[in-house]
Order: C-alpha cells, then sequence, then structure tokens
C-alpha cells in the first residue's frame, strides 16, 4: 500500500506547487492531504493516518514552529516525521525547528530534485 | 551585497526554479511608483532591526500568466488563486532579502504575505525610507519588485 504525505501551508498555491514537485521528484504517494495551518493539521491528524508530513514555517494561528511542539505532545502523532518548508533558511529558525522534532528542512524557492533529496531517505 | 542586487539575485533564482521563466532585471527606478492601475501587489512587512515592506507589482496579465504556470491550469480571472500565488512570491522574496539583511535572518521578522488587486490603487508604507524598485521583464510582461526599508 503506497504512503500518505501530508503538506501544511497556508497558501493554496504552494500547495498546489509542493504536490507537483511531488509527482516530479517520483515519490509516489497513494493520497496527498492537506491543511491550511498547524491546527488545522492536528485537527486532520487526529482521524487521518499519514507517514510524513511537510510544513510550512511561517503561517497564521499555528505556526510551523508550534505545530511541531503540538504535534510532540500527542503520543499518536509525535513520531510522523516532519520536514519543514519555508522562505526562511536562516540557521537559526531551522535549528529551532530541529530542536523540535523536525527531520529535515526544504528552503523556498525549490526544486523537484531538493525535496526527492531530503524526503527520498525518510520514506 | 546592494539591496537592488539582493532583489536582482533573488527573484532571478525564484522565477528560474519555481517557474521555470527567465527573469531580466533592468535598471532601478530613479523615481517612486505609488499608483497601480489594473494590477495585482503582493505585499510582505519586516520588522525588527530593520523595518519595511517587502512588494511585488505586477500587471493583471501578467499576474493571471505567471499564476497559471504556478498551478499548471489556465488562469482568465483575477481570482483567489492569483492573489494567493502573488503573496507568495512576495513572501519567497522577503525570506531571501531578510537572509541578506541579518545574518541567518535572526534579527528580522516577515509577516504573512497580503495581495491588493485592483483598477487604481496607492500604496503608502514609510515615510522618510530608503527605498528601491527594480523592474523586471518574463515573457508574459513587466513587474516591479520593491523594497522600503527603515533601520530601527
Amino acid at each position: 500500500m503506497g504512503k500518505r504525505i501530508l503538506i501544511v501551508d497556508d497558501s493554496s498555491t504552494m500547495r498546489k506547487i509542493v504536490a507537483r514537485s511531488l509527482r516530479q521528484a517520483g515519490l509516489d504517494f497513494s493520497e496527498i492531504l492537506e491543511a491550511a495551518d498547524g491546527q488545522l493539521a492536528i485537527d486532520l491528524l487526529a482521524t487521518e493516518k499519514v507517514d510524513i508530513i511537510l510544513s510550512d514555517i511561517n503561517m497564521p494561528n499555528m505556526n510551523g514552529l508550534e505545530f511541531l511542539k503540538a504535534k510532540s505532545e500527542i503520543d499518536a502523532i509525535k513520531d510522523i516525521p516532519v520536514v519543514v518548508i519555508s522562505t526562511e533558511g536562516g540557521a537559526d529558525i531551522i535549528g529551532e525547528a530541529t530542536s523540535l522534532g523536525a527531520k529535515g528542512s526544504i528552503k523556498k524557492p525549490f526544486t523537484a530534485d531538493a525535496i526527492e533529496q531530503v524526503l527520498g531517505p525518510l520514506l | 551585497m546592494e539591496l537592488s542586487e539582493s532583489i536582482i539575485s533573488s527573484t532571478i533564482e525564484i522565477f528560474e526554479s519555481m517557474l521555470m521563466m527567465d527573469a531580466k532585471a533592468g535598471d532601478p527606478l530613479d523615481e517612486e511608483v505609488k499608483t497601480f492601475r489594473c494590477s495585482v501587489s503582493g505585499i510582505v512587512g519586516l520588522a525588527g532591526t530593520h523595518k519595511g515592506m517587502l512588494s511585488i507589482h505586477i500587471p493583471e496579465t501578467v499576474a493571471m500568466a505567471i499564476t497559471a504556470s504556478f498551478i499548471g491550469m489556465d488562469v482568465d480571472e483575477i481570482n483567489e488563486d492569483v492573489k494567493d500565488a502573488i503573496g507568495e512570491l512576495a513572501n519567497m522574496l522577503a525570506g531571501s532579502i531578510k537572509s541578506a539583511l541579518s545574518e541567518n535572518g535572526k534579527d528580522i521578522q516577515i509577516s504573512i504575505p497580503s495581495a491588493i488587486h485592483g483598477q487604481e490603487y496607492s500604496i503608502e508604507c514609510l515615510a522618510e525610507s530608503d527605498w528601491v524598485i527594480v523592474p523586471f521583464q518574463i515573457p508574459p510582461g513587466e513587474f516591479l519588485v520593491e523594497l522600503q526599508l527603515k533601520s530601527t
């Protein structure tokens, strides 16, 4: 059975671009789920099982760092790997994401190759 | 690096990697542009050691072509997809500029992007701020990238 991925980003355009890049990278997901912010992702994960999460950092309501923290406190989902994707490639914010449990990071703008290099080893 | 150089290198990289479009920069403008017609503007605020605004101003037809390329579907009106796409362009540009202004971007925060569309509108930012506006040419047409900054 194929794997399922959750894309968390407040931009619907960016969610479409990420989904297209996943296909271009040859990453075979049986289903791509989407959420527009961290809280909506937490709500969705209460009922949907996914294998990996790709999350933006700069989002309204619950940003990517807050999402990582909230997820780490829920036993049922805390072990799902998260890769952060952000315009903010600075070491500080990526370091903070890593300390909160992120397994990798991708800087916008990105290519399909960049996505494959980070996500591939985690699948 | 000069602000205009940061704008040019960031814009070219974003259009090349995300849209597969060659963006050619013109000379920075000598005069501010405050009023836009039949355009879409994406705007991101900056706060911290520098405060100000990064914006991208794109004529409607060019904005629709960019969005179509972004999402891989035809776009024939200025809808939420277009405003979202142009806001995201501003977001990516602001992230790059932030890194250029501050080591690792740690002393500057960027806002959630917003987008404006209208037949005629004006954008006013900070009084007595430094500003740079760079025109760009892509196959569908021209657009402007603007940075207004004030050190705090």
